[in-house]
């Protein structure tokens, strides 16, 4: 399920393995590494506060691969992502140190 | 400035509770429910407070100042255009952390603000505990606690708007850190003589470098190729301090003012699991929530039908009396017919059309204010995929189970024409309050309530094979689906009761004039043979085509008014009472008259409504798409009623 990165230009993600946000497993906190696709999409997910660095927990799914339910750790927030979208957001797991 | 009457906004994030609070202020005048997206215009009120009048605007919500989506758009323009003497940030307490990025990026504006903390109690509930004047310290601003459903914080509000007007309050944006800052100034200094500035020259620097495309501007900057190299080269050099685009290091700027004020002023004990939030996993997961969702819908109309159907037999009874002593009294003069359609009229609106019409407000008032409509586009989402469409649209059919007007304008919240176009033509196939009174009174109430569901269904499916086919013609991709889901709420009993009124209300002032109008005016086309004449000529038609009655349809062509006028005309144009009804019409001519009335035509409001927000060509296409699904439709039941 996770792979070694190869985003380019993510300073963020030199040696973590990262993942998808689709891939992420239930109830477990990543933080967001890098969100793909064009501004459009950057720029509607900034707006509700979905930033590089927050820290996400996927809290549930819809049923027959529906949208994914997440959880804004860092400004509390709650939005269902369709798949295609959850596909264009890179994570990282959270080490347990931190 | 106007000093008679000063202007106050109200802007905050979708949500937040803008409504409720400019409800709460000026009586019930907007409408409100949980369900991000409900305000897509704004609502004006004057507001008389200790002998000075305020006008009071409730904007529609807005993630941000940089607009994505129509709706934001109007706030935009209010902001700017109208220059407000005052604004009221509201914010949802519970979601402090992610709202202070709105309140950062306002500040940058310098106009006299207020912030109001809103929705105190669900912030409590969650464990956070804010400090308002710690805040108000970091913010330069006055904060207001409010819990708006409960009216509370309004007094506190008004107090200061009073105080911040007369003082003349300005406050200070924050600063961003200094290399980021550095590049501002240099583009605030390098921007030319003429350039169209807002609100301040450091707003209007960042907000041309944030912009992906300056609409107003871009005139400008080709007039002054100068200027665009210049902000090309600043854009540039912000994106090497991070690494990312220029706007997305403006947006974590303030995303770290706003994390850096939050952890100051809020602390967040850790609450326990909240019952609620169990409940709302439970609401949420993939086969209980499917199972709920049918239960609640399937609970919802049996609900309408058990209040609803003896309440109309028993209102009936005293209408049908003075009916008859009308006829007893006067014979078969004019004044007979013209009492009896009066009595007809107003007997049809209160005893037909009342006991569906307010439970059904009533329940979709609860459903709105719970926060369950964002829950049932999450879980629907998929199926809307196989049908064209996403789950953002399934809110706005739900609403159109209300009234189709308001689901149309609540379009505006789906980010692609495509899927707005596709979900308008198909909400006026949703059964409306008006067309759930015609399938309860006449299916569930003469040929049995399984007759309804089954008809429900079968409308269900006549929406998604549309969809499907619609989604075929209108190729584009879709974008996925990205909804904030909003937290449950205890709905307000006063807030529903107020709700419900306020649709009434509405219902009295249109619909009624309408039903008494039509069902008078009915009586006089009859009396002068008028009546006769209209059916002949849709003879062809009414009983060639449909097989109905002939003398059903002048009722049909009235239908287009109101869709209840269609069924208090019915009676009186078959000349027979309710209970009698199924002596005149068979099960099939029955079903087929519901099945006509029910999608032949958008009702006049919904088709004006449509013309208004999507254009002539879009309203005609509705008219014509619907005309044919009630021709097809009526066709295949006479087809069946022949094979079996």
């Amino acid at each position: 399920m996770f792979h070694k990165s190869n985003v380019k230009g993510s300073k963020l993600s030199n040696q973590a393995p990262t993942c998808l946000l689709s891939e992420m497993p239930q109830g477990e906190a990543f933080r967001i590494v890098e969100i793909r696709g064009g501004p459009g999409l950057q720029r509607r997910l900034l707006a509700l506060g979905f930033h590089r660095g927050d820290l996400l927990v996927l809290d549930g799914e819809a049923p027959i691969r529906g949208p994914l339910l997440v959880r804004n750790l860092t400004t509390d927030t709650r939005v269902a992502l369709g798949r295609g979208i959850a596909n264009k957001i890179i994570v990282e797991p959270v080490r347990n140190n931190e | 400035m106007n000093d008679n009457k000063p202007v106050i906004v109200f802007v905050g994030q979708p949500n937040c509770g803008k409504s409720t609070l400019f409800n709460a202020i000026a009586g019930f005048k907007a409408q409100t429910s949980n369900f991000p997206g409900t305000t897509v215009t704004h609502a004006h009120s004057e507001v008389l407070w200790q002998g000075k009048v305020y006008t009071i605007v409730d904007l529609p919500g807005t993630y941000s100042l940089t607009p994505h989506e129509p709706q934001e758009k109007v706030v935009l323009t209010h902001v700017f255009q109208e220059k407000p003497d005052l604004i009221v940030n509201v914010v949802d307490a519970s979601l402090l952390c992610r709202s202070l990025e709105l309140t950062v990026e306002l500040l940058e504006l310098e106009y006299p603000m207020i912030v109001v903390l809103n929705m105190m109690d669900l912030a409590e509930k969650k464990g956070m505990s804010i400090e308002a004047e710690e805040l108000e310290k970091k913010l330069g601003v006055p904060v207001i606690k409010s819990i708006a459903v409960r009216g509370l914080g309004t007094t506190e509000l008004m107090n200061s708007v009073e105080k911040v007007l007369n003082e003349k309050i300005k406050p200070q944006a924050l600063k961003f850190s200094p290399e980021v800052e550095k590049r501002i100034k240099k583009l605030q200094d390098l921007l030319p003589e003429d350039f169209p500035v807002v609100a301040n020259k450091r707003f209007t620097a960042i907000k041309a470098i944030e912009a992906e495309a300056l609409a107003v501007d871009k005139f400008f900057l080709e007039n002054n190729p100068e200027f665009k190299t210049q902000l090309d080269q600043i854009r540039q050099e912000i994106s090497a301090l991070r690494e990312f685009p220029a706007y997305e290091v403006i947006a974590a700027e303030r995303h770290h003012l706003a994390l850096k004020i939050f952890e100051e002023c809020c602390r967040v004990r850790h609450a326990r699991v909240r019952a609620a939030e169990k409940f709302d996993n439970l609401i949420m997961h993939p086969v209980f929530g499917l199972f709920f969702l049918v239960l609640i819908f399937a609970g919802m109309f049996y609900l309408i039908f058990k209040v609803g159907s003896p309440l109309e037999a028993w209102l009936l009874k005293p209408w049908e009396a003075i009916k008859l002593a009308i006829e007893n009294r006067f014979g078969q003069s004019l004044l007979a017919e013209l009492l009896s359609g009066l009595v007809q009229g107003i007997g049809g609106g209160v005893a037909i059309v009342f006991p569906y019409f307010i439970p059904l407000l009533l329940l979709m008032g609860l459903l709105e204010d719970s926060g369950y409509l964002a829950r049932a586009a999450f879980l629907l989402d998929t199926f809307m995929h196989y049908i064209g469409l996403h789950g953002k649209s399934v809110p706005l059919f739900i609403l159109g189970f209300g009234c189709n007007v308001p689901a149309i304008m609540a379009t505006r919240i789906l980010e692609s024409r495509r899927d707005r176009l596709i979900t308008v033509l198909l909400i006026p196939f949703i059964p409306c309050a008006a067309r759930t009174t015609i399938i309860l009174a006449l299916v569930a109430f003469l040929l049995g309530p399984w007759w309804a569901v089954g008809f429900y269904f079968f409308n269900l499916l006549v929406i998604a094979v549309l969809s499907s086919i619609l989604s075929r013609i209108f190729k584009f991709s879709s974008p996925g689906l990205i909804l904030e889901i909003p937290s449950l709420k205890w709905p307000a009993f006063k807030n529903i009761m107020k709700k419900t009124y306020f649709n009434l209300a509405e219902f009295v002032r249109f619909a009624w004039p309408i039903l008494i109008g039509g069902s008078v005016l009915l009586s006089l086309l009859s009396f002068m043979k008028f009546d006769r004449l209209m059916n002949d000529l849709l003879s062809p038609f009414v009983s060639g085509l449909l097989g109905l009655p002939q003398s059903l349809g002048v009722t049909l062509v009235f239908g287009f008014l109101r869709k209840e006028l269609s069924l208090l005309m019915m009676f009186q144009a078959l000349g027979v009472n309710y209970a009698n009804l199924l002596s005149v019409l068979n099960q099939e001519q029955l079903l087929i008259f519901v099945v006509f009335v029910n999608f032949f035509i958008p009702c006049l409001s919904t088709l004006a409504i449509i013309w208004k927000e999507m254009g002539r060509k879009v309203a005609l296409l509705s008219v014509l798409l619907n005309l044919s699904v009630a021709v097809v439709v009526s066709l295949l039941i006479r087809l069946a009623a022949l094979i079996f």
